[in-house]
């Protein structure tokens, strides 16, 4: 059982209110290119939801294959985060990742994926239809 | 500097195919806030009066605002203002969906563009950087296509673009700016303001973010709003379960539901397109816009029958009631599908609706022919006939979808043969869904409504056709125009969606929260009021007057037949005593002129020295 957010995405409205509280919460701004969670209605079936973020599966390939060991264990949650300064930027967990739960930041210098916000995610709180879970 | 502002308005010279940045006045920007309030103050400075909207000299911008793209729930909207090519009046239109806080992102608070690009072209906005592109690929498509094509073209699948169907394109008077698909700038023209300039689309995306000065206590306040202000709102609640299509139902009971062509206020088939027609037969699913809680739209497709495959994000009551009864339709299927043609190609479904439901009337009564009608049989209820009309219309087929492409008022003028008296409209703006003779102060509201006929300046039929008021006393109609006009003035000057129930104390909140300046109910009356009057002083300035505040003859002379408005109609004297009061509320002079004194107590002294009337 993986120890990421867990989404019933036939719920979601598409509003983007977890990807602002997110970039909120992580870089002080309101940003979703900044946010760990990529909310897209899908073209050209208007009204579909697609969610994109880790979730913290077993496999974690780019764990395993980042060249700068840069994605480390929360050992109090058993999952993993991107250590920002650590990352370089080099877009391997992007490659390898199966699920589309990584993505660089719009500089291009790091590594962008679901931290859980240490334990309590921001956007669990703020979605008003209760599409995302743990 | 973190206070919700980009600090830049991005240029666009389209004659010279040249683009600039310059800092936003914030000056201004403390008095009018933003969307229609700072719109309009730039617009009164640039727009040279009498200037033909249609022309290159015409100055087209869309506006944001400081809350805009930030997480204070509703305020995903962007205002496009310009002087309507329908109404010649200032003109204030608003969409929803994505692209307004995609603008923020991607560096502007605004877009100002004057002049007339020498071939098709479109703006691509991407990080502080503009530039505008060749049309080529896209000129001729329809919206949904051209979003795609665009897409690809500036290699970004997540940017945003507010364009022109084939309605803007061939100049159409009734042709909106649509972003996101289904999300329409509907009323008043601006799709033809963009065709006229050879401006296909602005295409945005943006990484660059919105600051505001305390984003931890901003955040907790936020949520809590989002909680308690919007997801447990009880106003709200229709709105989550329905949305607007359940005035249909209210409509009808209060007999007030536009219904061929106005010529009554009830409809038999309006079971057929009501919000359970739309619930059982329809739905897919809800659709929010950017930062929305409540989601209010519904995606709907139709599953079977000739219209199998339609689908639009609606329909919204007024497109029901235009587009629906007010052309005899009795099946939903059939609206999704002129919605979704509406939407394609970028017409106004309230003036579109409006149109052919005219058409039908005159059709009906001989007085145009297949002949005219490129040999559809037009009359009420015809669905075959009905949704070949937008695209008679937008791509001006047959002398009938030429004529309306031009409007209604202006089509029955051209058409003669006292068609005009047929045309429910104030200032060429046709009238919403909601039949006067049945709410007497809508007369008033759709008379005084800046942008020409509107529902959203002033909607005192909640508190008398679906309240408990009563609808056919004048008493206190002239006091709700004017208290909502100044909320509504402050409130798209923030670009709140018009569904966020939010009370001027929560707004005063959000500003201060966004911007870091001090705020209170008071002051935002003080801003809604400058606004009003500003927008009044720019149409007083354009030749209006009381002259052209006033409603069709038809609602004086033509009750209704059934139902609770059943011998009811708008008396002349009822509909002048309002009118005088309203002037007297806000301080306008007898013919609707606002005074010396009004402008300068409402903060807009240097406005009043530019006006020849006051000299």
């Amino acid at each position: 059982m993986s120890k990421g957010l867990k989404a019933e995405v036939e719920k979601c409205t598409g509003c983007q209110l977890c990807a602002l509280v997110c970039s909120a919460s992580h870089v002080g701004k309101f940003n979703p290119s900044e946010s760990m969670m990529n909310v897209m209605d899908l073209y050209p079936e208007p009204g579909e939801v697609k969610l994109s973020y880790c979730t913290q599966c077993d496999e974690h390939p780019c764990v395993e294959e980042c060249p700068a060991e840069a994605i480390k264990l929360n050992e109090a949650l058993g999952t993993y985060y991107v250590d920002r300064e650590e990352c370089t930027g080099c877009g391997m967990c992007v490659e390898v990742c199966p699920y589309e739960g990584c993505w660089l930041d719009p500089s291009e210098s790091y590594a962008i994926k679901c931290d859980l916000c240490g334990g309590t995610p921001q956007c669990i709180e703020v979605c008003p239809k209760g599409v995302l879970k743990r | 500097m973190a206070d919700g502002y980009t600090g830049n308005v991005l240029r666009v010279d389209l004659s010279n195919e040249k683009t600039s940045v310059e800092p936003l006045n914030r000056e201004w920007a403390k008095e009018f806030i933003g969307g229609k309030g700072l719109g309009a103050r730039y617009l009164f400075e640039e727009l040279k009066p009498g200037t033909d909207p249609l022309s290159p000299d015409n100055v087209l911008s869309i506006w944001t605002g400081p809350l805009v793209g930030t997480m204070v729930p509703l305020t995903s909207r962007y205002a496009i203002i310009t002087k309507s090519p329908l109404t010649g009046t200032f003109l204030d239109t608003y969409a929803g969906g994505y692209f307004g806080p995609e603008l923020k992102y991607a560096g502007f608070d605004a877009v100002i563009m004057n002049g007339k690009a020498p071939k098709p072209s479109y703006l691509w906005v991407n990080d502080g950087k503009a530039e505008i592109r060749d049309a080529k690929n896209v000129w001729g498509k329809d919206i949904f296509k051209t979003e795609e094509l665009l897409r690809e073209e500036v290699g970004e699948k997540a940017a945003r673009v507010a364009g022109i169907g084939q309605a803007g394109e061939k100049l159409s008077r009734i042709a909106g700016v649509t972003s996101d698909i289904t999300r329409n700038a509907g009323r008043g023209g601006a799709g033809a303001v963009f065709g006229s300039k050879n401006l296909k689309a602005v295409v945005a995306k943006g990484s660059l973010g919105v600051e505001v000065p305390k984003m931890d206590e901003f955040v907790k306040m936020a949520k809590e709003m989002l909680l308690k202000d919007v997801v447990e709102n009880p106003e709200h609640a229709g709105l989550v379960t329905d949305g607007t299509p359940i005035i249909v139902d209210m409509s009808q009971d209060a007999a007030i539901l536009p219904t061929n062509n106005w010529h009554s206020g009830q409809f038999d088939g309006y079971q057929g397109i009501d919000s359970d027609a739309l619930k059982k037969r329809v739905f897919v699913r809800k659709k929010a816009c950017f930062g929305c809680g409540i989601a209010c739209g519904s995606w709907a497709k139709v599953k079977d029958g000739a219209f199998k495959g339609a689908s639009t994000e609606g329909p919204e009551y007024e497109t029901l009631g235009l587009a629906g009864s007010n052309c005899g339709i009795r099946n939903i299927e059939a609206v999704v599908k002129f919605a979704e043609e509406c939407d394609r190609l970028g017409l106004d479904t309230i003036s579109a609706g409006a149109a052919v439901g005219f058409a039908m009337d005159i059709y009906e009564k001989g007085i145009i022919t297949n002949e005219d009608t490129g040999g559809l049989e037009l009359k009420f209820g015809n669905e075959e006939a009905y949704a070949k009309m937008p695209e008679m219309i937008a791509e001006r087929k047959s002398k009938i979808g030429d004529l309306l492409a031009e409007g209604t008022l202006l089509a029955a003028r051209k058409i003669g043969k006292d068609t005009e008296k047929l045309v429910v409209h104030a200032k060429g703006s046709e009238y919403p869904a909601y039949d006067p003779r049945g709410s007497i102060g809508m007369a008033l509201a759709y008379a005084t409504s800046d942008r020409g006929a509107d529902h959203n300046r002033a909607w005192p039929v909640a508190s008398d056709a679906y309240g408990d008021g009563d609808p056919w006393s004048t008493e206190g109609k002239a006091a709700i125009c004017h208290e909502e006009q100044i909320m509504k003035s402050y409130k798209w000057s923030m670009v709140f969606c018009d569904f966020y129930g939010v009370s001027p104390e929560g707004m005063a909140k959000y500003y201060t929260a966004v911007t870091g300046q001090p705020a209170d109910e008071s002051w935002l009356v003080a801003v809604g009021t400058r606004v009003w009057n500003l927008v009044r002083a720019f149409n007083v300035r354009e030749g209006f007057s009381k002259k052209d505040d006033d409603m069709p003859e038809r609602m004086e002379t033509e009750p209704l037949p059934s139902g609770k408005t059943a011998g009811k109609a708008v008396p002349r004297e009822s509909f002048d005593k309002m009118l005088a009061e309203y002037y007297q509320l806000w301080g306008w002079d007898e013919d609707g002129r606002p005074t010396k004194k009004t402008l300068e107590d409402s903060g807009l002294g240097d406005i009043a020295a530019r006006l020849d009337y006051l000299k």
